[in-house]
This record gives C-alpha cells, sequence and structure tokens, in this order.
C-alpha cells in the first residue's frame, strides 16, 4: 500500500520528511560498518519479494512484508524500508518523490513496532512460538502501516474520510495473508538459520 | 519485469547531458512546485512541460507508458470514487450516489499532478547512470551511508531476481500451484526465508571480499563532474518555469481547489 504523489496536502507530507529524517536518525545510532552490505542486501531481497503475487480468490495481491522486516533487521528495519520506498519511487514510480516520507512513516513505523511485538516471544516458552510471534508481527505490521495510511488521508481532509475507510478495510485480508506467511517464514528461519533473526537471545541455541 | 531505470542512459540528448549534480537539485524544485499547485490550468501546463521534458530525453514510448501503468492503477479509482464520496451539496445522483464536480475536479488535479511528477521523475532517472546519480546526490549532501545503502541494494536487486526466478521456475517444475490456502501461504513463508538465508550468506562472502580489496566504508569512483555554462542555463530555463507555475497557480485567475484541502 502506497500513497500517491499529488494526494497529500503540503503540511502532511512535510511533516512525514520530518518524521522520517528523525526516525531514520535515532534507529541508525552506533551503525557499524559491517551492516551497512547486510541492511542493503536483506533491502533488496523485500524489495524483490514484494513482486510476489499471492492469489486471494480470483484476484491477486503483492506481500508487504515490513513485518518480516522487522522481525530480521529489529530496529535497523526502518532505513531498510526507507531505502525500498526510494527505490520504488525512483524505479517504477510507485508511491512519488514528494511522498517518500509519509511512505516511509507508514511501511518502515509498521516494521518497527511488529519488531516490538516479535520482542515479547521472550516472555513466552511454547512449541509454536515463533510461528506465533512470527504471524502477529506479520498482522500487527501490515495493520498498523494501514492504520497510519488511513490518518494520512483524514489529515488531509474530510473528502478522504471514504476512501481512508475502504483502505482499511482492504488491510483485512491482506493482513491475514501477510500473518501466515511471516510466521511460517519465522519458524522456518528459526530452525535453519536461528541467528539471522532480529533479537535472539543466546541460551535457547546454546546446545547448537 | 524491467528493473534497470538507466537502461536508455547512453542516448546522447539535452537532458542526458545536463551535469546530474544540478539535474537533480533543480527537478528537485520543479517537483516541489508541480506538487504544490492547486488549480487545473497550471497542472495542465506542468504536464505538458514534463511531456516536453521526456520528449527531449528521447526515451522510447514503451519504457514511459510501461512505468506510468504502475501509477494509473493506483490513480483511476481516485477518477471513480471522489465524485462521489466528497462531502456537500452534489450536483446530481447516479444509483443513489450524489455526483459533485468538486470531488471530480479535485481527482483530476490529483491524476495530472502525479502523472507530471512520475513523468519528471523518469525523465531525471532515466537519463543519467544510476550510480553516478546517486554520486550527484552525495554531492548534493545526501548523507554518505543512505546512498552507498541505495547503491548496493540497486545493484543486488537484480542479482537476487534470477534468484527468485530460478527458485520460482525449480518450485513450478515440482508441480506447485498456488492457491488460497494455509498450505500455500507457508510454501510462500518457507519460500522468502530460503531466499532471505541464501542471499544472507552471499553478503558474507561479499563482504569478506569487498574487505579484502581494502573496503574501508568508502566508494570511490571513477566518475567526475564536471559543469559548463549550458548547466546553468538550463538550470535557470527550469527554475524559471517552475516560478511561473506557481506564480499562475496563486495569481487567483483560475479556480483552486478547496481550502482545507491544503
Amino acid at each position: 500500500m502506497h500513497i500517491s504523489d499529488g494526494i497529500l496536502s503540503a503540511p502532511v507530507w512535510v511533516a512525514g520528511y520530518a518524521g522520517t529524517a528523525v526516525l531514520a536518525a535515532v534507529t541508525m545510532r552506533k551503525l557499524d560498518m559491517e551492516e551497512v552490505p547486510k541492511i542493503s542486501v536483506i533491502t533488496s531481497v523485500f524489495f524483490i519479494a514484494s513482486l510476489i503475487k499471492v492469489p486471494v480468490g480470483v484476484a491477486s495481491i503483492h506481500l508487504i512484508l515490513n513485518g518480516l522486516v522487522g522481525v530480521v533487521l529489529g530496529k535497523r528495519a526502518f532505513v531498510a524500508i526507507m531505502l525500498g520506498i526510494i527505490l520504488q519511487a525512483i524505479i517504477f514510480g510507485h508511491g512519488g518523490i514528494t511522498v517518500i516520507g509519509v511512505n516511509s512513516l507508514m511501511m518502515g513505523g509498521g516494521a518497527l513496532i511488529a519488531y516490538g511485538v516479535w520482542q515479547q516471544r521472550h516472555r513466552f516458552s511454547f512449541k509454536k512460538r515463533e510461528f506465533v510471534f512470527g504471524a502477529l508481527a506479520g498482522a500487527i505490521g501490515t495493520i498498523s502501516s494501514g492504520t497510519i495510511l488511513a490518518l494520512a488521508l483524514v489529515t488531509t481532509g474530510e473528502e478522504f474520510n471514504t476512501i481512508a475507510g475502504g483502505v482499511l478495510l482492504a488491510h483485512i485480508p491482506i493482513m491475514i495473508i501477510e500473518a501466515l506467511i511471516v510466521g511460517s517464514s519465522a519458524e522456518f528461519l528459526n530452525k535453519i538459520k536461528p541467528d539471522i533473526l532480529a533479537g535472539q537471545r543466546l541460551t535457547q541455541n546454546a546446545q547448537g | 519485469m524491467a528493473l534497470d531505470i538507466d537502461r536508455y542512459h547512453a542516448v546522447d540528448s539535452l537532458v542526458n547531458r545536463w551535469d546530474p549534480r544540478f539535474k537533480l537539485a533543480v527537478m528537485g524544485i520543479f517537483i516541489l512546485a508541480i506538487a504544490l499547485l492547486k488549480t487545473i490550468p497550471m497542472a495542465v501546463i506542468a504536464i505538458v512541460l514534463a511531456a516536453a521534458l521526456i520528449r527531449l530525453t528521447a526515451l522510447p514510448f514503451h519504457f514511459v507508458s510501461h512505468g506510468l501503468s504502475f501509477i494509473l492503477v493506483f490513480l483511476i479509482p481516485f477518477l471513480l470514487i471522489m465524485p462521489f464520496t466528497y462531502p456537500g451539496d452534489s450536483a446530481f445522483t447516479v444509483l443513489g450516489a450524489g455526483f459533485a464536480w468538486e470531488g471530480l475536479r479535485l481527482a483530476t488535479l490529483i491524476f495530472i499532478k502525479a502523472v507530471s511528477i512520475v513523468l519528471v521523475t523518469f525523465a531525471v532517472f532515466g537519463s543519467s547512470r544510476f550510480d553516478v546519480s546517486m554520486l550527484a546526490l552525495q554531492h548534493l549532501r545526501c548523507p554518505k551511508v543512505v546512498v552507498q545503502m541505495l547503491l548496493f541494494t540497486y545493484r543486488y536487486t537484480f542479482v537476487f531476481l534470477e534468484e527468485m526466478r530460478r527458485m520460482h521456475t525449480s518450485m513450478r517444475s515440482r508441480g506447485f500451484i498456488p492457491h488460497t490456502n494455509v498450505q500455500t501461504m507457508t510454501i510462500f513463508g518457507h519460500f522468502i526465508g530460503t531466499l532471505l538465508i541464501r542471499s544472507f550468506e552471499r553478503t558474507e562472502r561479499v563482504y569478506k571480499a569487498m574487505l579484502s580489496k581494502g573496503y574501508q566504508g568508502e566508494l570511490h569512483s571513477m566518475v567526475r563532474f564536471k559543469s559548463c555554462s549550458s548547466d546553468f542555463g538550463k538550470s535557470i530555463l527550469t527554475l524559471l518555469l517552475a516560478t511561473l507555475l506557481v506564480a499562475g497557480d496563486f495569481s487567483g485567475l483560475f479556480h483552486q481547489a478547496v481550502q482545507g484541502w491544503y
């Protein structure tokens, strides 16, 4: 889900740029040189994974996967998503130049929230834990982005209220699909290569 | 899916010869001017200027139309929905829904502005090599780290797209047909997980290779920017046009989109 150029009022997209600059600066603190290629590579994987079409009844949707970015990159997810948004605007004209800020806040904010949800898994211990928290992260990441998008539309003007409502409704099926995919991905990664996931604790895999 | 936005950079044209630093800075301001417009006549002039710019870059028609098709999918629903959801008086009703001209006007304005901005974006990034555009961004004080990550990401996108296609082919050859069910979603989840692991392990190898070639957090390039008087000329002309657009918009000659939206 993206907002296009020309829709939002100037104060909204300027605020979007300001918020993105602040969040990017905060989440990029103490960036290690080693992380630069890693973040880039993960970004490009998500960039192309968002080209995958998933069938939903007769139609098909593209994956958003911002929840999974949060699960893999932790707080660095914000920058990864911002880079993805910039490239989409440049290469496809998806979204647009003026709305890079708003779109980054929307998708990257969702990713950060998803990471927060994902971290809660340490409080619990049961067999399908990674699947359940991955799915929650995927669902909450998607719906947070949908909510931020709806808010951006509503603050632009009341004539967008109906569209904002429609946007939120459209996010419900996407949320379910994202939950299933991010959940199974998180479970898979936890089995095959657990150190790729964000916020892992050593005790869990100490015997390996 | 064609991802190489710069595949026609080698064409010789006025825009392609423009120093990318000037081009990016000035066109950024031009896009800003378009984004601020709120009268339809000025937006129409903007889209004509944007089309003229595309013509100057000599980008082939199919390249531009392919790019535009993405954004049209997003914008056409606006044209269809907004006239019926606009609050206030409606001119007449269609199937019980009130049709407001003001809503159609707003949707048209959004449509024209969005298409013009996308056209300008294609003209800017389609007329220089991608790495050169990024270096120009760095000259314009865009943080080095961000520029580097954009370059890496762009580079790897092609590698992983091929990887994904290979994996997809092998999946299909084993008889995978996507349905709307939990099993399909689980398979997609594992598919993305595998893609992640493969690319992650590749990063580690690439990073070691980069270190052994002397990477210290900085990329060096052979590209040297050179500006001449024509670069200044083009820049001044574009800035003049941007000013005229905004001035025409504020002159009050035309009907402005409703206050409050702005």
